[in-house]
């Protein structure tokens, strides 16, 4: 029985390592100083309430929250066709267009964002929303591709023949058939490339202009800023978000196999 | 499959143009900037870049932070992989989940984390003073070993995850056939469960050494100006000199480093079998 | 040719440089029943996917009822087909799925439900209107499938190894089906299989393949009683296949002196037809075994190895011991090629 122990212990401290400083963070937002301690001074609410009313946390909130819709939306639009055509299709040069589409993955964000300020931006007079936005929707295009990839591959073809012989156009085939069983795919798709995008900081960090700022970037200058619990009870609540989206996916989809 | 390849053509390149355009292209460019020093092709920009004793401290704590973090992770996550995967299904999964929950969670939010815990008012110097191993707080944020857990932390899981699912492909009993033939639980390790799993050490060991040579919020928030790293120092470059030609020299060497680290470490696995 | 229904003209189908079927020339009757038999890998499951549409051919022309179909897509052609997995639509009920055809055709509700209620009663699926694929055993998947195609009244109905992956008993009871929903609608059938016994029982008449080659075409009888190749005699339990040559027998190692006179280029016997224990010919017993009705031996001779068969009452032959056998003339199968 003692390595039934052994392995407790192991997996308990690992898990102490990866989950409990949120556990600390969580506490540290409820201090009821001005300052980030632990253990807190006193427990109060007010720095988890102060975080609505910042001005600046709305903002990057919702520029987060575009970006990581629509951003997500158009990755699918583009990913969902080209991960059926390869799958499908014997279509040729298969490989490099499968590298190219997962090279954003490779590719370090940082260099992304400065590369798009400087060609797209500078020079072709692009909004730095705009540049977010393509930047955000290349980055999760390779997850889009891959989750819904896994889902067409589990999924046989003929089925799709079955219904052109009963007279689908091939288009018809794929919404009729094909969609409905892909569906979790897809949602798992979705969620996995909103949350990359809402998490992402090195690709935004240099396509940040005045007023537009993701939320993750806004945390990072606020916290150089200032070193009140506001950060500390604000990533609190964003791990809190986090973990119900994961725990719902994961319930309906079973969502940590596509990860 | 279908035969018609104009029409899958069609289907694929709206994605593979989107990302040749907005991203290879672009990179591309930058990273041929590097080359050029005053309008001319040139190599100067690396010479002058590598002359920099700051930059060589960055290049080398950088691939030495990134290899430590993939060789602990390795070592922890073989320990704990293989735990899980001698848990019941339910536990199993449950367990699973908790590993895989710290990925969905914003990196801002985790590694900021440890300012609490490692600040000089945080818990580790409350104990280090309470225990009164010192009177001061020490420093440990700030300092390579700060990035070191950051990092550690960040891509744990990913290593986890990797080794798991190689894992679940090892045949059920080959573990106790090596024991009962014999072997120790060292041999079990290095002549059975390594070679085993070594796909999947070898994609974990990418994704974590790829990931924190790569890092930029841990160093950024953990680190400061004071313990660089290549991401950081890029966005210093840029943002306090306006130094693209710098800027293009590090993306080179991060780029390059991904996609060697990648190959390397393939290589690596295929001579050992 | 002129009463052809379904009429394949100098087709020839690849998978990009690799030519599976080189030149197929086959014309079926309204109405038949044709079983497409052959080896594994032999083209079969080509030439239906290209009767279908599902692949262009690289020349060559398909008629279907007069028409040229060669180029026209598959939704369009009018053609069932029923696939080896089934391919069921896996989100949608049994009736759904059965009505997925009509729907499209968009026909109205009333005349759907009533068709669609008439196509599983008619495979006996009409309790199970209401269940998902997942749902179903294997025969009833295959039924549905079955029912999925038969509801578009298709002028052709392809079926891809209807009944291989179904047990004993169940093949036994869809061949049965099948047969009299042939009987029934009268629809034109081609079934793909690669057991003789299966095409034998059920096909008006046999198309045999071999390497994207038709060997023979002919009425079961034709083809279980006069195969015409040495392949087709091979196929059909004609075990004894030997090389002739005027009145000699040409063996692996040695010939041999035959009884008597031959022209053809083969002679081929059945077990059953090879005299034992008189003649000119002796051998090793290597092998024995008891089947019902008759004792099986496999003979080591000098010509190669010889299967033959005895009535279960004569006196039997042990393994290792010697046997004298004969190839009579009068149950030899002359073959050509
Ligand atoms: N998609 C494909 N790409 C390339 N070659 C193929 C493809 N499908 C089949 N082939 C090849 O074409 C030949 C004929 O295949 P086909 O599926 O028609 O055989 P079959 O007679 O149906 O065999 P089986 O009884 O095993 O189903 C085989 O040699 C096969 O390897
Ligand atoms: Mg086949």
């Amino acid at each position: 029985m003692s390595s039934k122990w052994t392995s407790r212990i192991i997996i308990g401290i690992t898990l102490t390592f990866l989950i409990g400083p949120f556990l600390i963070i969580i506490l540290a937002g409820l201090s009821a100083g001005d300052f980030m301690t632990f253990p807190p001074d006193g427990i109060s609410l007010k720095w988890y309430l102060k975080v609505f009313t910042v001005e600046s946390f709305r903002a990057s909130f919702a520029l987060s929250m575009f970006l990581a819709v629509f951003g997500t939306i158009a990755a699918l639009i583009l990913g969902i066709p080209a991960a059926y055509a390869i799958s499908r299709y014997d279509i040729p040069y298969a490989e490099t267009i499968k590298t190219i589409v997962a090279a954003p993955i490779i590719v370090p964000g940082i260099i992304v964002g400065l590369a798009l300020l400087r060609y797209l931006v500078v020079p072709l007079g692009f909004t730095v929303t705009l540049a977010l936005f393509l930047a955000h929707t290349a980055l999760v295009l390779p997850y889009a591709v891959r989750v819904v990839s896994s889902s067409l591959n589990n999924l046989r073809g003929d089925m799709e023949e079955a219904a052109v012989l009963l007279g689908c156009s091939r288009i018809g085939a794929f919404m009729r058939v094909v969609l409905p069983n892909i569906q979790s795919g897809v949602l798992a798709a979705f969620i996995l490339g909103f949350v990359t995008s809402f998490n992402q900081v090195p690709v935004s960090l240099f396509l940040s202009g005045p007023g537009v700022r993701t939320l993750p970037i806004d945390m990072l200058s606020y916290m150089e800023m200032t070193y009140d619990p506001s950060v500390a009870a604000l990533s609190a609540l964003l791990a809190f978000l986090s973990v119900i989206i994961v725990f719902v996916a994961e319930k309906f989809l079973g969502f940590s196999r596509y990860v | 499959m279908f035969q018609n390849n104009r029409e899958g053509l069609a289907l694929a390149l709206p994605a593979a143009v989107f990302t040749a355009i907005l991203f290879l292209l672009p990179i591309g460019m930058l990273l041929s900037e590097a080359f050029q020093v005053d309008g001319h092709w040139s190599l100067r920009g690396y010479l002058d870049f590598a002359s920099k004793p700051l930059n060589q401290t960055v290049f080398w704590r950088s691939l030495k932070l990134a290899g430590l973090v993939a060789m602990t992770s390795a070592v922890i996550g073989y320990a704990c992989a293989f735990c899980i995967i001698n848990l019941d299904g339910k536990n199993r999964g449950r367990i699973f989940g908790l590993i895989v929950l710290p990925l969905m969670i914003s990196p801002v939010a985790r590694t900021y984390a440890w300012i609490v815990i490692l600040g000089r008012t945080g818990i580790v110097n409350d104990a280090i003073i309470g225990l009164g191993l010192s009177d001061t707080p020490i420093r440990i944020l700030f300092t390579e070993t700060a990035v070191f857990i950051g990092l550690l932390q960040l891509f744990l899981p990913l290593m986890i995850i990797s080794l798991i699912s190689s894992m679940e492909n090892l045949p059920k009993d080959v573990i106790a056939a090596s024991r009962v033939l014999g072997a120790s639980w060292l041999q079990v390790f290095t002549k059975v469960i390594l070679p085993l799993t070594k796909d999947g050490l070898v994609l974990g060991g990418t994704l974590v050494f790829t990931g924190s040579l790569t890092a930029y919020i841990t160093p950024a928030i953990l680190g400061g100006s004071k313990v660089l790293m290549l991401e950081t120092l890029l966005y210093q470059r840029v943002n306090v000199a306006n130094d693209f030609v710098s800027a293009g020299v590090i993306a080179t060497i991060l780029i390059v480093m991904s996609f060697g680290a990648n190959i390397l470490l393939k290589r690596i696995a295929a001579i050992r079998s | 040719m002129s009463n052809a229904f379904v009429s394949l003209q100098k087709l020839s189908l690849a998978y990009g440089s690799n030519i599976v079927v080189p030149e197929l020339d086959l014309d079926i009757v309204e109405g038949e029943l044709i079983a497409l038999l052959g080896p594994s890998g032999c083209g079969k499951t080509t030439t239906m996917r290209a009767i279908a549409g599902l692949m262009a051919p690289q020349s060559g022309r398909i008629y279907i009822d007069g028409i040229d179909m060669t180029r026209m897509p598959a939704n369009k052609r009018g053609i069932g087909l029923v696939f080896q997995s089934y391919a069921l639509f896996p989100h949608l009920t049994t009736f759904e799925n059965a009505a997925f055809g009509l729907r499209l055709k968009k026909l109205p509700q009333a005349e759907i439900t009533q068709i669609v209620e008439r196509g599983l009663r008619a495979v006996g699926l009409d309790r199970l209107a209401d269940r998902k694929p997942a749902e179903m055993s294997g025969g009833q998947q295959q039924r549905l499938s079955l029912a999925r195609s038969l509801v578009m009244q298709p002028k052709v109905l392809l079926l891809d190894e209807p009944l291989s992956n179904l047990d004993a008993r169940l093949r036994l009871e869809m061949r049965a089906e099948l047969q009299r929903v042939q009987k029934e609608t009268g629809i034109t059938m081609v079934f793909v299989t690669h057991d003789q016994s299966e095409a034998l029982a059920l096909a008006d008449r046999i198309v045999l393949m071999n390497n994207g080659i038709i060997e023979q075409i002919g009425t079961p009888d034709e083809l279980y009683g006069a195969p015409k190749t040495k392949f087709a005699a091979d196929f059909f339990g004609f075990e004894n296949i030997f090389e002739v040559e005027g009145n000699t027998i040409k063996g692996a190692a040695q010939s041999l002196p035959l009884g008597f006179e031959s022209t053809s280029k083969y002679l081929a016997w059945r077990p059953g037809a090879i005299d034992v224990g008189v003649g000119n010919f002796s051998g090793i017993v290597r092998g024995s075994a008891f089947a019902g009705e008759q004792r099986e031996y496999i003979i080591e001779s000098k010509i190669g190895q010889v299967h033959a068969a005895t009535p279960a009452a004569d006196p039997s032959y042990k393994i290792g011991e010697e046997i004298v056998f004969d190839f009579p003339q009068d149950h030899s199968l002359p073959l050509a090629r």
